[in-house]
């Protein structure tokens, strides 16, 4: 079976005038289709980084990473940008809406950045999803006009109206409260169950790691554990 | 390695690019607005200067061939590049006759002999190198000319009746008004001077400086006589019935006088070269200064975009993590800057045209503002400005090209970022 990603020895050095730092040290991970995993350690880990090299944000100093079969090392920028729009979803922490779009045009982004030019078919997936997502009466909202968790929610539409092999979450739960936070990892951990789409996120928040079903621990750019679980939930 | 193909080019097409420019604008109104009205400022200016360019061109040319060149002029051959001199050696034969067969020619208003020649003018005491006019008074010289409209003290000349009309700028060198005396001293067409006597029946005030400060008109019978010149003329002047077909006028008008190799015709835009080609240099010079003018308005527009830029520079993070290419975000603080230049140039423009039309429709005294003024043009003492869409819309449409590119260096700043780094921004 072909890994949802794979990341072979890849190492990021960020490197100024006087300074030099090495924020992922060589790792190594298969990462299984439809797989909900958690990338789990402290400030400086090496998290953030890792998500956004798998997530082709960013390009290793070395090692290989693929998603699915296909490499993204060596890619122009412009080929990692097709890359992402046709392979990849993201959920950032500070939600990273369109504050002059509406929820519904916020989510329909990702599909005319893709070239869909069928407005009957994108309205249909656009409104599919944000139903799903709980916010079928707040289409035509703005995200001033959203709570935290219901802007989550955008982005979790957002990233999935296309039908990403991976969505790639940091720190998703961050900005919100406790109770918001665990409705967010069951939105995802349902999303992820029902359509098989492979969920990495990042957190330093020991409650949201227990929806993973794989947690690694990275320290110091380098996995220290790799735990594979029965999903739990903790309130 | 395999690329994605896209249908969108990755970017996010025309409507949406628009919809986000103009949402963006309404993000920071206060800026846009300080920004929009900079350009809306530069631009309402400029369009005044245009209009007043075009203004004063429109009535030059309109001044030129009412009171100096008609719509054409048929001359004797060689008399045209000697014309400075003005010449009595070339001379159109029973110039009368030939203005009555023109006139049959369809298309014609008017055709009138008129005979042009150097002189000096002498009130005993001071002498003024001059042009004297002779105009025919009982042909089609007064719907050629417009000179009886431009008599500002005194009369028109009168058939058969002796005396001279005199440019009001060269009577007021000579001090004389209406129903004073000049000696217009002249050589004949055989070189032999001749000195005559006339009275003053009016002064003549066009707006042109050819004719205001250096020229006089007498009756073509009394220049005639005094320069024996017999039934010649040193030209016909022509005027078209129409504005509509006049190119096609003046090749009847050729036509007719093929067979007459002794004869040629000009266009009026031939007649003046110089002075279309002055119009030109002065339309280029403008064109400098206002374009400068229009720039700082625009360098305002692209610090606003570099601004704006700075800003959403998470948000240019997360549209590359969704796919948006560099060309893509370059593409949208572009239409930005080309929205608000838009914004700015349609308001200025606005502001402009409800000045322009009062301006249009009752002018502006010059006279009473700066006094007696050479602008450069032969224009009158009131200055209209014109209202000309093209040149608006073409004004318009240009800020907006140059807020474009004013903005395509923060917008290609924008889009060379690494979206890790930019979503990191805080």
């Amino acid at each position: 079976m072909v890994a949802a990603a794979r990341l072979t020895d890849v190492k990021k050095t960020y490197r100024t005038d006087h300074l030099e730092v090495a924020a992922v040290r060589g790792i190594s991970l298969e990462i299984e289709p439809a797989a909900f995993m958690s990338i789990a350690g402290p400030s400086g880990s090496g998290k953030t980084t890792l998500l956004n090299l798998l997530g082709a944000l960013d390009t290793p100093t070395s090692g290989m990473i693929a998603v699915g079969e296909r490499s993204t090392v060596g890619l122009s920028a412009r080929e990692l940008a097709d890359f992402r729009n046709a392979h990849l979803g993201f959920v950032f922490q500070t939600f990273n809406l369109v504050p002059v779009l509406t929820a519904r045009e916020n989510v329909e982004l990702p599909l005319q950045l893709q070239g869909l030019a069928d407005r009957a078919e994108r309205r249909t997936r656009v409104e599919a999803i944000l139903r799903e997502v709980g916010l079928g009466e707040m289409m035509d909202r703005r995200p001033n006009e959203l709570s935290g968790g219901q802007q989550q929610r955008v982005a979790i539409a957002r990233a999935l109206v296309k039908g990403p092999s991976l969505v790639l979450a940091d720190e998703p739960t961050a900005n919100l409260d406790t109770a918001t936070a665990h409705e967010i990892m069951d939105l995802m951990r349902e999303m992820n169950a029902r359509a098989g789409t492979t969920f990495v996120f990042s957190t330093h928040d020991p409650l949201v790691m227990d929806h993973a079903t794989r947690v690694v621990h990275l320290r110091d750019g380098l996995v220290e554990s790799d735990e594979r679980r029965e999903p739990g939930r903790a309130h | 390695m395999p690329t994605e193909a896209r249908a969108g080019g990755g970017g996010l097409g025309v409507r949406l690019t628009l919809r986000l420019a103009w949402r963006n604008l309404r993000r920071n109104r206060r800026r846009t607005w300080i920004t929009a009205t900079t350009v809306a400022l530069a631009v309402m200016l400029l369009q005044l200067e245009v209009a007043t360019i075009i203004g004063v061109e429109r009535q030059s040319m309109d001044n030129l061939i009412w009171y100096q060149t008609g719509h054409a002029k048929v001359f004797a051959a060689g008399y045209f590049p000697e014309r400075d001199e003005l010449p009595l050696d070339r001379v159109i034969a029973d110039a009368a006759g030939l203005a009555r067969r023109l006139d049959a020619i369809p298309g014609l208003a008017a055709a009138a002999p008129r005979i042009v020649f150097a002189a000096q003018l002498s009130d005993g005491r001071d002498q003024v190198p001059c042009t004297g006019i002779g105009i025919d008074l009982e042909g089609g010289e007064t719907e050629v000319f417009r000179i009886p409209q431009a008599v500002a003290a005194g009369t028109f000349l009168a058939a058969g009746q002796p005396g001279m009309l005199v440019g009001s700028g060269l009577a007021e060198l000579f001090g004389v008004r209406p129903g004073g005396w000049l000696t217009v001293v002249a050589k004949t067409r055989h070189g032999a001077y001749e000195a005559l006597e006339l009275p003053i029946v009016g002064l003549v005030g066009t707006g042109n400086p050819d004719i205001d400060r250096s020229s006089f008109f007498v009756p073509l019978a009394t220049a005639s006589r005094m320069l024996a010149m017999d039934s010649g003329a040193t030209e016909i002047s022509i005027r078209f019935g129409s504005a509509a077909g006049q190119q096609a006028t003046l090749d009847r008008v050729r036509s007719a006088l093929a067979t007459e190799p002794g004869l040629e015709v000009l266009g009026w835009r031939d007649l003046e070269q110089d002075y279309l080609a002055m119009a030109t240099a002065e339309r280029i010079n403008n064109g400098i200064v206002l374009g400068i003018f229009v720039l700082l308005g625009v360098v305002g527009v692209a610090n606003t975009v570099m601004l704006a830029a700075f800003e959403r520079t998470r948000e240019i993070g997360m549209l590359m993590a969704l796919g948006l290419r560099s060309a893509g975000i370059r593409v949208i603080f572009v239409a930005e800057g080309a929205l608000l230049g838009f914004l700015g140039a349609a308001v200025g423009t606005a502001l402009a045209v409800g000045v322009m039309i009062p301006y249009a429709a009752y002018g502006l005294n010059l006279t009473a503002l700066y006094g007696e003024i050479d602008l450069g043009y032969p224009v009158s003492d009131r200055l209209y400005g014109a209202i000309d869409g093209t040149a608006l819309g073409v004004t318009l449409l240009l800020t907006a090209v140059l807020s474009a590119i004013a903005s395509f260096y923060p917008a290609l700043r924008a889009s060379r970022q690494r979206p890790a780094e930019a979503l990191r921004h805080v």
